[in-house]
């Protein structure tokens, strides 16, 4: 059999290694988990939620009336699907969003060239995305108790 | 490799649903993804931004790996790829001027990937038997690390500075006897991995 590390090595080995895990901040490790609630979003049968109302193309239903009025400056979208609304509103950098009717989720952004972004969505439904995507994008939105709802592409 | 079919069991579970099995996977490889962040300077943000990607990337192409046990290679190479693309777009924003020479020393900044992967999977290992360990054993091993004299050590432990030496050696050979470690540490030490006979 051949050698193996001396203790002095095995020490040192062990230093180094509890080391680089104790830099790691604990956030940075349980972020990294919550990745995997998006496994196979596009594959499952996450449920289409429709477009139902464009601020752009406002006045095609009841809806945009009360819409356009105001808030003419934003960009605002309104997704439906049977069990969950999603509106969306669009400002000069963020993205900020309501679920109805409001619960807590994670919501997920995914470009067209894959570029990902995801966030917590809070207990009264209410979200914010800091980065307008330049380019196409969908939003995978999961609640807390389990409904999965994809939108369409969206351009801005 | 025993490492590399831990690591493949592990992307085969997590493959099929398995959240603890992807977790586990984090807590391998999150340290190296962290540490291949700051070898470019990333600030916390931009980490948070990389790391997002690579793991999203990682979730979303787990089933397609052609070695799942070379998972720690990929999330490096991903890792890396994305540490450059956002210094580039960064860079291309404040000036246009020579982003070619700016990729050769954002490369230079990292060692090269097997070397950043094969500390990953021994940090990992370690740290697993580590935790395996009886919590005397690590308090011990923690406060030998601190580099305390014996003195202090038998003071803190509450035990005759007589025992310090064999409980060393008690829960060194403790941490050795714990099988994936014996087995790293054997094709480590291992002078030519290609000639072995089973």
């Amino acid at each position: 059999m051949s050698e193996q590390w001396s203790d002095e090595e095995l020490l040192a080995r062990l230093g180094a290694a509890l080391n680089a895990v104790d830099s790691v901040p604990r956030d940075f490790v349980e972020a990294a988990k919550t990745a995997f609630a998006w496994r196979n979003i596009d594959a499952e049968l996450a449920e289409f939620a429709e477009l139902a109302y464009d601020s752009e193309f406002g006045g095609e239903n009841a809806l945009a009336l009360t819409r356009a009025a105001d808030s003419a400056s934003l960009r605002a979208l309104t997704f439906v699907s049977r069990e969950l609304t999603i509106e969306i509103e669009v400002t000069e950098d963020t993205l900020i969003g309501q679920l109805v009717p409001p619960q807590p989720g994670r919501i997920h952004l995914r470009a067209e060239s894959g570029a990902v972004c995801e966030t917590t969505i809070d207990e009264v439904g209410f979200f914010a995305i800091g980065a307008k995507p330049a380019e196409r994008f969908r939003l995978h939105c999961r609640t807390a108790t389990g409904i999965a709802v994809s939108t369409g592409w969206i351009t801005l | 490799m025993p490492t590399d079919l831990a690591v493949s069991a592990l992307v085969t579970r997590a493959n099929m649903g398995d959240q603890g099995a992807w977790n586990d996977l984090v807590e391998r490889y999150a340290s190296m993804v962290w540490s291949i962040c700051r070898q470019y300077r990333l600030d916390r943000r931009d980490t948070d931004d990389v790391a997002q990607q690579v793991w999203m990337a990682a979730v979303e192409h787990l089933g397609e790996l052609r070695d799942p046990g070379k998972l720690g290679a990929w999330l490096a190479i991903t890792a890396k790829r994305e540490c450059s693309r956002l210094l580039r777009s960064r860079h291309r924003g404040e000036t246009a001027e020579d982003p070619l020479g700016f990729d050769m020393t954002a490369d230079e900044r990292t060692g090269p990937i097997e070397e950043e992967v094969e500390t990953a999977e021994r940090n990992a290992v370690l740290h697993a038997a580590f935790m395996t360990l009886q919590p005397r054993c690590r308090r011990m091993l923690a406060l030998l690390l601190d580099e305390l004299p014996y003195q202090e050590i038998s003071a803190r432990l509450g035990i005759p500075i007589g025992s310090v030496g064999p409980t060393r050696a008690r829960c060194l050979a403790k941490l050795r006897s714990d099988p994936a470690l014996a087995a790293l540490m054997e094709s480590e030490t291992e002078p030519s991995r290609g000639e072995r006979h089973v």
